[in-house]
């Protein structure tokens, strides 16, 4: 892009974040009553809503059912507000299509299903502000939430986005590095483990600098992993503490 | 129509196969099936075919207004068709995930990593560009219909020829064919999929799963690359989980598999052109091979027999030289059989009839060097991915079996000498199949 | 329309809790002795006891479990539940109780009117839905549970069955505590049902001859003085308050919590300040009784 400098010569990115930095993440758990699990989290100014719905039975489409395993059901919606522009269709085009196939295979790799035979488990995301990052907020917005549900999932899932500008791996990329047209890697993955879940990556890149850049995407999942589980842990300490005080 | 589910003891047995490194179509775990690309009459229409799958792609342009927000660009469409056609799983109508899925790795692939020029699309800023369409219909699903679809989606755009425009002024001429020459689209790179199938949670992998081996894996990655080893998209999701090694692995195996592809690509392309030039004749009808049965052909793969010839020698070395038979026979007379002593030989023999016999072992052992030529020919015809000319184009068109029958052995050291040393093990037949051979061999060279 | 304005209150923080020493979320590992067996909420993996929910490790000789702080019902046999009809079905109901899957009333299961026993016959199949439609609230037992979750209930009690005039809150099925009995006359004029599914019940209160002579499927449904339907109001706003300041269910929290709100009017409870007030002297006048 003409005119626009990814990073200065001080090494610093539009936003004033090193490379290596995450945006600032605030999370919340627990945010609607009616749901079984819900959450709400800011990475920067991309905002994302999940709620999680289940296990429950399936009450349409019953040719669904699998009899071994829940099924998992995502949906990903935005905003018609969360864009510069104003969306027209919030959900059903193939973007938001593909995007609710990725959140499903996502957490159906790594919610226990088989421990729910027949039932269904509901995931609804919906962006509320987009600023680059969408499927890694939904991602990490939705572990919250099934967290909050108390579905059992064998470990954590965080995603992070890095790309590679100017020679150099930058983490958890924004719109507006996102638009300049440079590749970037979405990554979604079990931290503990650092197994990967899901890779996905845009634009080209040369394969000698892959390593690098997906080191730093691994390490951008770690990092927000250990803000996420701070999140939880308070949230569950809190509440136990006030269900034993009583 | 949902698809038939396989059976516990065939998905057993796949997987089995490959857990001994082995696959059911005789493949190695990197092999690509035999890959063949050939274009139609019109500019902008290739068929590839990959073992069995077939896609056909055609690529359409049109003038339009740009959108607002990229006034001086023209626009690339790939539409990937799955119809109910190419295989029962596929529903008619509305688009399915995995469909959405497969177009959305296509558009990436080609489109967001500017394979093609899009700013040379432009006609006049603002007001008319040029709008690509590349419709990607699948013909025939035998597994791995990405790949297929990114040789042939890009393939066909590197085919196509737009009009010419020029523009005085405020008029814009579309010029004929007739008029000027159309001019091609300006194609910086070939990106290109490779996709591997993982097994076992991720610990086994292939390249190329074919149909029966995708609804077995666990899940699959598929990697865009192009010639300058640019991972152009990267996709990996569906219920199973990776370490970063075997990501990187795949990305170095994908390099190896692009190159071999792209030039494969580039090869029918050259010849396609030439054709053209001289003013041959092109199209699909020319690529079916005429006066041949087309169906039921069983097309050449590479079947490593090493281990079997191996296992045949050792056979050979423990069973040591064959007992001698008993020497110490008594012969009474030529023709006779004795069981006691001093009778007369009863056993009515006839000269004509043992030579009967003769002729007969003998035409059945013709028969069976026909066979055993037969069944060589794949050991003879691998390179699955690099084929010879043959394979790549249909110009070629001198897969001709006569020729074949009989100059196997002469054509033998040909094909072996353009080989890399390491794969001439696998031509070797097996063990088995040569003694037969050179036998009929030689009572054909007797029947000439 | 009037606008309630509260101003912020500086709240002392109920004596911070010191993080319960077994927190564990999804991924961690319990332990790695392989002695243990594996409960709820855990899983395996190379040999590794893992934890699969974020909640607290509780430990019961070799078993070790996560109780996580807020689930779907988990079904127990004997359990009290309240539930909603959601199908009528081949000699069955279906019945939904929040938990995974819908739970199944058979026909076999429940006391037909006028309290008979005797098999049912194909009219009573016939019959089912003049017992039971789609939408009716029961009371149940859980009595059996199927191999894939589902729960069997049955009503063969004079106090199970069909429940009548009331109102219904839906609450976590943690919060509701484990007693001997889940049915409760309170003093204040007004019945609570706290089904261990988290569906809770609150109806006036009615003299149990007449249950007894109905067989539980006759509704009564005089109108309720408003008197009585006022209380049921406030107790709904108790026990939401306290479901959402995380205080355990049962008798006499719901009390405290009535009596809490006494000084109240019914609509200000709806308040959350308010209703915070009211849990907290809750807590307090619980914490001091056992304390």
């Amino acid at each position: 892009m003409a005119g626009l400098e990814i990073i200065s010569d001080q090494g610093y990115r539009i936003d004033g974040r090193r490379s290596s930095e995450l945006r600032k993440v605030c999370a919340r758990m627990g945010v609607f009553t009616q749901a079984d699990g819900s959450a709400y989290i800011e990475q920067g100014n991309t905002k994302a809503l999940a709620t999680v719905y289940g296990p429950h039975e399936v009450r349409k489409g019953r040719g669904k059912i699998q009899h071994d395993r829940a099924v998992v059901n995502c949906q990903f919606s935005m905003a018609t507000f969360s864009t510069g522009e104003r969306k027209s269709r919030p959900k059903g085009d193939r973007r938001s299509q593909e995007m609710s196939m990725h959140l499903r295979q996502t957490f159906e790799a790594v919610i226990v299903t088989e421990l729910f035979p027949r039932s269904q488990i509901d995931i609804y995301v919906q962006i509320l502000q987009a600023d680059g990052g969408n499927y890694c907020a939904c991602v990490n917005a939705a572990t919250l939430a099934v967290i909050d549900a108390g579905i059992p999932m064998k470990d954590y899932v965080c995603a992070c986005t890095a790309g590679f500008i100017q020679d150099s791996p930058l983490l958890d990329i924004s719109y507006v590095e996102e638009s300049a047209g440079a590749p970037f890697l979405t990554v979604a993955m079990m931290p503990k483990s650092e197994q990967i879940v899901l890779l996905e990556m845009n634009s080209r890149l040369h394969a000698d600098n892959m390593e690098k850049v997906l080191d730093l995407a691994t390490q951008g999942c770690k990092d927000v992993f250990a803000v996420l589980d701070r999140h939880v842990r308070d949230h569950v300490s809190e509440s136990h503490a006030l269900m034993t005080a009583s | 129509m949902k698809e038939v589910p396989m059976s516990t003891c065939e998905r057993e047995f796949i997987l089995k196969a490959i857990r001994d490194r082995k696959r059911i179509d005789g493949r190695q775990t990197y092999d690509y099936r035999r890959l063949k690309v050939s274009f139609g009459m019109e500019r902008g229409c290739c068929i590839v075919d990959l073992g069995d799958t077939k896609v056909l792609a055609q690529v359409s342009g049109k003038i339009e207004e740009p959108k607002k927000n990229r006034p001086t660009e023209g626009s690339i469409i790939i539409n990937l068709e799955l119809s109910p056609m190419a295989s029962p799983a596929f529903e008619p109508g509305r688009p399915t995930e995995s469909g959405i899925e497969m177009n959305r790795i296509l558009e990436r692939n080609i489109r967001d990593s500017r394979a093609v020029d899009t700013e040379s699309l432009c006609i006049v800023a603002g007001e008319k560009v040029w709008s690509i369409r590349a419709d990607v219909h699948v013909l025939n699903d035998e597994g791995n219909i990405m790949d297929a679809a990114s040789i042939a989606a890009i393939t066909a755009l590197s085919h196509f020829r737009r009009p010419d425009v020029s523009v005085m002024g405020e008029e814009v001429t579309v010029h004929s064919p007739e008029d000027r020459d159309p001019v091609p689209l300006s194609v910086h790179h070939m990106p290109v999929c490779v996709t591997f199938a993982f097994f076992d949670q991720g610990e086994f992998l292939l390249v190329d799963p074919n149909r029966s081996e995708e609804r077995v894996m666990d899940g699959r990655m598929v990697v865009g690359m192009n010639m300058h080893r640019e991972i152009c998209t990267l996709m990996m999701s569906g219920g199973m989980l990776l370490v970063k090694e075997q990501v990187l692995r795949c990305s170095q195996i994908a390099t190896v598999k692009v190159a071999e592809i792209i030039e494969l690509i580039q090869r029918a392309l050259d010849k396609d052109a030439q054709a053209r030039q001289a003013g041959e004749k092109c199209g699909f009808a020319e690529s079916v091979p005429t006066n041949k049965i087309t169906t039921n052909r069983k097309e050449a793969t590479a079947i490593d027999t090493t281990a079997a010839a191996q296992q045949a020698s050792q056979v050979i070395q423990e069973a040591g030289p064959v007992d001698k038979p008993m020497s110490n026979m008594l012969v009474q007379a030529p023709g006779t059989v004795q069981i006691g002593e001093g009778l007369v030989n009863t056993w009515d023999v006839d000269d004509e009839d043992m030579e009967s016999e003769e002729k007969e072992g003998r035409e059945k052992s013709v028969t069976n060097g026909r066979e055993a030529v037969a069944t060589s020919k794949p050991t003879e015809r691998k390179r699955p991915v690099k084929a010879g000319e043959g394979t790549v184009s249909h110009a070629e068109g001198s897969d001709s079996e006569e020729e074949e029958t009989v100059m196997l052995f002469q054509g033998d050291d040909e094909t072996k000498s353009t080989e890399e040393p390491d794969s001439t093990a696998l031509m070797q037949p097996s063990n088995s199949d040569k003694p037969a051979k050179k036998k009929g061999k030689k009572k054909k060279a007797a029947q000439k | 329309m009037a606008v309630h304005i509260t101003l912020p209150e500086s709240r002392k923080k109920s004596a911070a809790p010191d993080a319960p020493k077994h927190l564990v979320t999804p991924g961690d590992v319990i332990t790695t002795d392989t002695g243990y067996m594996r409960g709820h909420g855990t899983y395996m993996d190379d040999d590794k006891l893992k934890a699969s929910l974020a909640g607290v490790v509780e430990r019961v000789n070799k078993l070790i479990c996560v109780q996580p702080l807020k689930t779907r019902y988990n079904g127990e046999i004997g359990d009290v539940v309240v539930g909603r009809v959601t199908e009528v079905g081949q000699r069955r109901w279906r019945v939904d109780v929040n938990s995974r899957l819908d739970a199944v009333l058979m026909l076999s299961a429940v006391n037909l009117p006028g309290g008979e026993l005797r098999r049912r016959s194909a009219e009573d199949e016939l019959m089912m839905r003049e017992y039971l439609v789609e939408g009716d609230l029961i009371s149940a037992e859980v009595q059996a549970i199927f191999h894939d979750g589902a729960l069997s209930l049955h009503t063969r009690s004079l106090k199970y069955g069909k429940l009548a005039q009331g109102l219904m809150v839906q609450v976590s099925p943690s919060l509701v505590k484990r007693r001997k009995t889940h049915f409760h006359n309170l003093p204040c004029g007004a019945s609570v049902i706290l089904g261990n599914n988290g569906y809770v019940w609150i109806c006036p209160t009615v003299d149990d001859e007449k249950v007894e002579s109905s067989g539980g499927y006759e509704q009564d449904l005089e109108p309720v003085p408003s008197t009585d339907r006022e209380v049921i109001a406030r107790l709904r706003n108790c026990i939401l308050s306290l479901a959402t300041h995380k205080l355990m269910l049962y008798d006499t929290s719901v009390l405290y919590a009535y009596e809490a709100s006494r000084q109240y009017q019914v609509k200000d409870l709806l308040q959350p300040d308010i209703a915070e007030k009211v849990a907290d002297d809750t807590r307090q006048r619980l914490q001091m009784e056992s304390g």
